[in-house]
């Protein structure tokens, strides 16, 4: 996983509520294989990038030129709500989004976002609305996330704070996968699973057949 | 002390408590379906990597299953895109030793619908599945948590074990009595109509309240399921003589001495008398009536005697584009009753509502008569569909005029290709009514079974209250 520590990029806004996973990936591309960074970007948002005839919808915000490079993204509301596929979170890695700032987002989609190295940060309403007015002022204009300091810094330079569990944080910034990490425990889990048996024999296991 | 049913579940299971935010729990059983768990084991392969305990996995084929042509085995899938995601789930099943419930087995069907069905999803056990509805199993009394298809069902495979940070806990309760024709799936969209699509984001729920108690197990299937259209991953029951009854005598449920034993543990699990909960709603049952979606969210539901918004008259301006956004995909007018709205096709299937007891409420509003559009009903698993056959369920919805399917997620999310077409629009009784769920451009009103049953009848939304005899 590449770390993440401060990243400073053109932001586009998405002024669009309750995109869900389906629609950040649809259906019909969750049957590609994946090398990490490749194969999943073209698929991102792609209904709403293009048309029923594969032509770019130019009248869509990520479709104008300003944006080409935009490596965060100010969504709106349950941004990724629905669908558990983590093949969400891989169309946004791919298309080349390396952060997501928004009022609120489904929780299974936030997981994978931030297991995946993206960083994705809630913020209260007042300042996504603020943040958008400043990115339709200045189209292309910058933001810059300092996840070390957990601040977020507009367009015109003011500053706001934002949360995330210090166990991602931790694993964000040193680039740390989760198995890694874990493994670090094995002891603990022998342990545990051997109690678990014990204490509760009846727990259900499968054959193969 | 006394705490709830998720916290004594929770706290069972805590390998690691990190002080950085997130715990380290075990899990006891990880369902995993085809849909991208072949990203999770080309990983492993990569990495070298096996399964810790594959006899605490089932892998299950349902979301690329096409419900027709099983007799000729995968060369019956004409998609040879769909066949190989099929292929690929047998073949890393294989490879990772891993039981295995595939398109030929005796108990194929919706993982969510097997599980409880063979007494795999019991009470207080942690659950984990590549599948956002993994909630459902939650009815039972598991905490059934959703995991990603990629990096964390790689971890439950290498580790059995899972990082989670604690949710909060929220209680909804619902009390008194339903009334007729009100179901379960009639109780969860009422609740996230109220709440929203973000409503319970963070929370662990748990349904309560005598309307909960007096349910089938059915319906406390139905409603768990639904959790995360209200946005929570966690949704569960307390487990009580209805679970105690739908768990005895399952494959996997225990027997003998070890009945007994599991008997008196899981008695200790309901919520204790004075729990206090992070947050609590109430509803009153006696208020609810069937509903259906009009929009493009599960949260963009009514009443059927209501009808389509204005958004010219909603004054939350987030509010107002979404809906103005959902209509113009809808094709709706604002203010047109929904029971005016004409529909094209209908669906009777998925984890939400498949099992015998949603079959057989749909049987009741179509025995005698005929659907005035096509339609399909796809069985929630093999067993549903032997059951329904000996109660002959089939021969009426063969004389409605609908499509008697194998199991599968079906035309719930289309991976399998059976999908609505561009510009159609369809009664379903599934979980989801986003933007291209049922394919692009399609258009999908939830409700329950009996009321897509009515509006197969009708040929658009209809209140099944209205039909005579039901």
């Amino acid at each position: 996983m590449q770390p993440f520590t401060v990243l400073t990029a053109i932001a586009a806004p998405l002024e669009i509520p309750k995109i869900d996973t389906g629609m950040i990936l649809p259906g019909r591309y969750m049957r590609r294989h994946r090398r990490p960074g490749h194969d999943y970007g073209e698929a991102f948002l792609y209904d709403l990038r293009f048309d029923e005839a594969g032509r770019p919808r130019e009248d869509f915000v990520l479709n104008m030129p300003v944006y080409r490079e935009a490596r965060i993204l100010v969504t709106d509301g349950d941004f990724g709500c629905g669908s558990s596929r983590e093949g969400a979170a891989f169309a946004v890695l791919d298309y080349g989004l390396r952060a997501l700032v928004g009022p609120s987002f489904g929780e299974i989609f936030q997981v994978n976002c931030i297991q995946n190295g993206i960083l994705a940060i809630t913020v209260a309403e007042a300042i996504v609305h603020d943040l958008w007015r400043q990115l339709r002022a200045e189209p292309g204009a910058e933001m810059t996330i300092d996840l070390p300091r957990q601040v977020l810094v507009a367009p015109n330079g003011t500053t706001h704070a934002f949360e995330i569990s210090a166990l991602r944080k931790d694993r964000l910034v040193r680039g740390i996968d989760d198995i890694d990490a874990t493994l670090a425990h094995a002891d603990a889990i022998d342990s545990f699973e051997r109690a678990r048996r014990a204490a509760f024999p009846w727990l259900p296991t499968a054959r193969r057949e | 002390m006394s705490r709830t049913l998720f916290e004594k579940v929770w706290s069972e299971h805590v390998v690691v408590v990190s002080p950085q935010g997130e715990e380290l729990l075990y899990v006891d059983f990880n369902l995993i379906n085809e849909g991208q768990s072949f990203l999770a084991f080309d990983q492993l392969r990569i990495e070298k990597r096996g399964c810790r305990r594959p006899a605490q996995h089932l892998a299950v084929t349902d979301h690329y299953l096409p419900t027709i042509n099983r007799e000729r085995g995968t060369a019956g899938m004409a998609n040879p895109e769909i066949r190989r995601v099929v292929e690929m789930l047998d073949e890393n099943a294989t490879e990772f030793a891993l039981p295995h419930v595939g398109w030929h087995h005796h108990d194929q069907g919706i993982a969510h619908v097997i599980a409880p069905e063979l007494g795999i999803a019991q009470p207080g056990m942690l659950i984990t599945c590549n599948d956002s509805h993994t909630a459902t199993n939650g009815a039972v009394g598991a905490l059934a948590v959703p995991v990603g298809g990629g990096n964390q069902l790689r971890h439950v495979l290498a580790t059995q074990t899972v990082w989670l940070k604690k949710p909060k806990t929220l209680r909804i309760s619902i009390d008194g009595r339903l009334p007729e024709s009100v179901t379960a799936k009639d109780v969860i969209l009422s609740i996230i109509r109220a709440i929203g699509v973000g409503g319970a984001t963070g929370y662990a729920v748990e349904y309560a309240g005598s309307a909960i108690r007096s349910m089938s197990m059915e319906g406390r299937l139905t409603v768990c399921n639904m959790s995360i259209e209200a946005g929570a991953r966690i949704g569960m029951i307390g487990p009580d003589d209805t679970t105690f009854q739908h768990l005895a005598g399952r494959a996997n449920a225990p027997r003998g001495a070890d009945w007994a034993r599991a008997l008196a543990y899981w008695t200790t699990l309901p919520t204790d008398a004075e729990a206090a909960f992070d947050r609590e709603l109430t509803f009153d049952a006696t208020k609810l009536a069937p509903m259906v979606t009009w929009g493009t969210s599960p949260e963009d539901c009514s009443p059927v005697d209501g009808a389509v918004p204005d958004p010219s008259a909603i004054g939350d301006a987030d509010r107002r584009r979404h809906v103005e956004r959902a209509l113009d995909y809808m094709r709706l007018t604002p203010s047109t009753p929904l029971e005016q709205v004409a529909i094209d096709r209908v669906f009777i299937g998925s984890c939400t509502n498949s099992r015998i007891e949603d079959l057989r409420a749909a049987a009741v509003v179509l025995e005698g008569r005929r659907a005035v559009v096509p339609g399909m009903v796809s069985p929630g698993s093999s067993a549903v569909k032997r059951q329904a056959e000996a109660e002959g369920l089939d021969r009426i919805f063969l004389a409605a005029g609908l499509e008697w399917r194998d199991s599968g997620c079906s035309m719930c999310n289309g991976s399998n290709g059976e999908i609505v077409a561009p510009g159609e629009r369809c009664a379903s009784t599934t979980n989801r009514n986003f933007e291209g769920r049922q394919g692009r451009g399609a258009m999908t009103h939830i409700m329950s079974p009996a009321m897509v049953a009515a509006a197969a009848v009708f040929g658009r939304l209809a209140d099944v209250r209205r039909l005579s005899g039901h």
